[in-house]
């Protein structure tokens, strides 16, 4: 493995971990104290998963820098299909919603956004690798 | 682009891994530059011509 990778790997393993402990821990802390809040207690609280969020974004964008040119073209193209399926994925549930066909919950769908997005990204990689082994 | 980089590797009896290595990119990238799969760009054509001690048109050949 390239050091850009093990650097990539000793940034993302705990800052992701840390994400899982701070978004259930935010969530424990929303339902059992949100009531008693205010408005920007409660807004802090459930904002507090952004700070290990940003410290993966920031692994990321840093690996992608450092990536190798044939690394970097892959990234770009499943950057790009992952940007639109999940763009026009949630377009088209926006005028599923709007045409009354299905509902949606708002929060839930802004909640789902950046997974979807990590997820597609990840299958689209996958496939544009494909192009370029043996 | 047809490209002699697996026979100039295997004469200094390196692995794509060393040579990937030597380049600073990853064994994929090697193996696509290798397999013809992948052009490199002219600044990775030219390290790699430095690191053969070649020209690059003696390494990549334009099929067109």
């Amino acid at each position: 493995m390239r050091p850009v990778q093990q650097r990539y790997l000793r940034e993302f393993w705990p800052a992701i971990a840390a994400y899982v402990i701070v978004l259930f821990g935010s969530i424990w802390l929303l339902r059992h104290f949100g009531d008693s809040l205010g408005v920007t207690s409660r807004s802090a609280l459930a904002l507090l998963p952004m700070v290990p969020i940003a410290m993966v974004a920031r692994a990321i964008v840093r690996v992608i820098r450092d990536s190798d040119e044939l690394e970097r073209r892959i990234d770009l193209e499943a950057a790009a299909i992952a940007g639109l399926v999940v763009g026009l994925g949630f377009f088209s549930l926006g005028l599923l919603a709007s045409g009354k066909v299905i509902e949606l919950d708002g929060s839930a769908v802004a909640i789902w956004v950046f997974p979807a997005l990590c997820g597609t990204y990840g299958i689209a990689k996958a496939w544009a690798s494909r192009r370029f082994r043996e | 682009m047809k490209s002699r980089v697996r026979e100039l590797r295997e004469k200094r009896g390196w692995s794509q891994g060393e040579l990937a290595e030597l380049l600073d990119v990853s064994r994929q990238t090697v193996n696509a530059i290798e397999t013809e799969k992948y052009d490199p760009s002219l600044p990775l054509a030219f390290r790699i011509a430095r690191l053969f001690g070649q020209r690059i048109e003696t390494i990549f050949e334009d099929q067109e």
